[in-house]
């Protein structure tokens, strides 16, 4: 398992685009991805869970995966809530 | 007895008098709650095909709506993305495991979810909850057998009164069967008024819970939807009245159609053409059959953002060809790429602006960015060769920027040459819409083909108003004698040099505004279609 801390960069927090994204992101991993906020996890391959969140620009988050290209899925997530996005 | 008036937001404009048709869709209530154990497979399997069938609805009430990109098509793409979200799938699966039916456990996983959402601070995704309800519905729905909302079945044409509509459903309404909306809840923003006003059905929204209860009883109902009133069971002197802003309106229109295909002239015989503004090839038939007689600015932004890299100069030459193929002979002018730096471009760093409409835009960034603006010169000029393309560069501010962009574009045709592509002649002018681009009209014109003043950002930069601040609307004023100054200088200066001046803001297409412009010696007009009958007219009735 890997897990990284990640403080959230785009505008609109996890919602709607930069969700939609991070979705696409993690269905193109073998792991399990997920994301937590305040202790609440979300699979990151389910939008409304994502959503659900509620996490907004400057909250941090927790991204964790486990399975074969764990290393490259986080990475790959931690990238995306790290950028910014208009 | 005159009909009781409620009052609401006028949401959608247009009016409309007809029959009530109350759009109360049932409570979902399964009559079945509970499976048997030798069941579960098979409850599972239609589950399954409930979800693909609901997905596949959704996409097509998607695909039919026009512009993609659109707020209405974004929202019924996140409900593409809810229906087949892989967590609601798997907690309706582990209900129906443990014996429940799935209409029974979607309906349940839906609220559970949505409850998530309805709690939160922030109102848009409060909102979203209303979003996940819409989508298990349909999923339960579609399980228990319901298919149509009952909108769907609306045989008479008719006045919808309703206490919401949910997105699924407006966008799957019978176009030519609603005359109108009225709703309990809602605002100018919300989803049944984008809907209202993209279909151009008059509606008004939010009248509040009590006063559509009382209309339910309704026979007849007149919608105003400009003035943002319902009156129901109008008495004879309130249906004449509704019916003569109906044939005013009706009237107006035909009057307007006489003017959509004839070159506009006034009195005294100075030709006005009247073009479009642009967001999109896609535009382009539109445009044609409102009248256009060019394109006076076609807007290339749509090309470079929601993307993950900068678009190919043979993705962008595709699209310059299609919009200069549909206008054949006539003139059609594309301004290269006109973004602030505070938005984030694949392959170009962004960063945070103080003052981004100060800031690093439009030409300024392409001449500091030339893997951006090379490739979108070279489209542009080989394109030419199939139609009549001018180049435009936005937020020019002194001669040299100009002469930098031309000296550019040059080297691409030369480059291009050199590999034996196909090019055509390409016009290139500047967008007028600093006040300093106006002040240097008389240099700028010595080296330019033609001058195009964007009056939105002139007159915001003149009168140092953001047009988007709602405290200074009264402020915002295109018609402010420094802004008529600064567009007269930028005219008296093309007068001189022999080249042409259009305008391309917004007030090209305000009426009130058109005569005023083409006094000050404005040759062309460009605007959105739809406004280009009433400015033939109002040219053709000038002195």
């Amino acid at each position: 398992m890997v897990e990284r801390e990640v403080v959230v960069v785009p505008e609109a927090g996890l919602h709607a685009r930069p969700a939609k994204e991070i979705v696409k992101i993690a269905r193109s991993y073998k792991s399990d991805v997920t994301v937590a906020r305040n202790g609440r996890e979300a699979n990151a391959r389910s939008l409304m869970k994502l959503m659900a969140l509620g996490a907004k620009k400057g909250d941090s988050v927790l991204v964790r995966a486990t399975g074969e290209d764990e290393e490259a899925a986080v990475e790959a997530l931690v990238g995306l809530i790290s950028s910014e996005e208009d | 007895m005159p009909g009781a008036r409620l009052e609401g937001v006028a949401a959608s404009e247009g009016v409309a008098v007809g029959p009530a048709f109350v759009h109360a869709p049932d409570e979902l209530e399964p009559q079945r709650t509970g499976i048997a154990e030798g069941e579960v497979e098979a409850e599972l399997e239609r589950f399954r095909g409930a979800i693909e069938a609901v997905v596949a609805q959704i996409s097509e009430a998607r695909d039919a709506l026009s512009e993609s990109g659109s707020e209405e098509a974004e929202i019924l793409d996140a409900h593409v993305e809810f229906a087949g979200d892989p967590e609601l799938h798997s907690e309706v699966e582990e209900r129906v495991r443990n014996l429940e039916s799935p209409e029974a456990a979607v309906l349940a996983v839906g609220e559970e979810f949505a409850g998530l959402f309805a709690g939160m601070e922030d109102e848009y995704m409060a909102a979203r909850a209303d979003d996940v309800r819409d989508v298990t519905s349909q999923i339960a729905a579609q399980l228990m057998g319901l298919r149509s909302s009952g909108l769907a079945g609306l045989a008479v044409p008719s006045v919808v009164l309703a206490r919401n509509l949910a997105p699924s459903e407006t966008a799957r309404m019978p176009r030519e069967m609603v005359l109108g909306l009225v709703t309990a809840e809602g605002s100018k923003t919300s989803h049944v008024s984008i809907m209202a006003r993209s279909m151009g059905i008059p509606a008004v929204v939010g009248v509040g819970a009590e006063a559509l209860e009382r209309a339910l009883g309704a026979g007849i109902v007149a919608v105003h939807g400009d003035d943002g009133y319902v009156v129901t069971d109008p008495d004879a002197d309130e249906v004449a009245f509704f019916e003569g802003e109906q044939a005013e309106a009706a009237t107006e229109r035909a009057a307007l159609e006489a003017y959509r295909h004839v070159e506009a002239r006034t009195h005294g015989g100075r030709r006005i053409e009247v073009a479009a503004n642009l967001g999109s090839p896609k535009e382009a038939a539109d445009a044609l059959s409102w009248g256009a007689e060019g394109v006076g600015l076609f807007r290339t932004e749509f090309l470079f953002m929601e993307r993950d890299e900068l678009p190919t100069e043979e993705e962008q030459y595709g699209v310059y060809r299609e919009v200069a193929e549909a206008f054949g002979e006539k003139p059609v002018i594309i301004r290269t790429i006109d973004v602030g730096g505070d938005k984030d471009l694949p392959g170009v760093s962004g960063h945070e602006e103080e003052n981004p409409f100060l800031g690093w835009r439009g030409i300024r960034m392409s001449l500091d960015v030339p893997d951006l603006f090379r490739p979108q010169l070279r489209a542009i000029l080989r394109a030419a060769a199939h139609g009549n393309l001018k180049v435009m560069f936005p937020m020019v501010s002194s001669v040299e920027e100009f002469v930098e962009a031309r000296c550019l574009l040059a080297e691409c045709r030369e480059e291009l040459e050199r590999e034996g592509a196909e090019t055509g002649p390409v016009e290139a002018g500047v967008m007028v819409e600093t006040p300093a681009a106006a002040l240097c009209a008389d240099e700028l014109a010595r080296e330019v083909d033609f001058f195009s003043i964007g009056t939105n950002d002139l007159t915001q930069y003149a009168l140092a108003v953001d047009r988007g601040n709602e405290k200074l609307e009264k402020l915002y004023r295109a018609d402010h004698p420094a802004v008529l100054k600064l567009i007269e200088m930028t005219c008296r200066a093309a007068e001189k040099a022999g080249i042409q001046t259009g305008v391309c803001g917004e007030a090209a297409g305000d009426p009130a505004l058109a005569p005023k412009l083409v006094a000050l010696g404005v040759t062309e007009l460009s605007m959105s279609p739809p406004a280009i009958p009433r400015a033939k007219k109002i040219i053709s009735e000038l002195p």
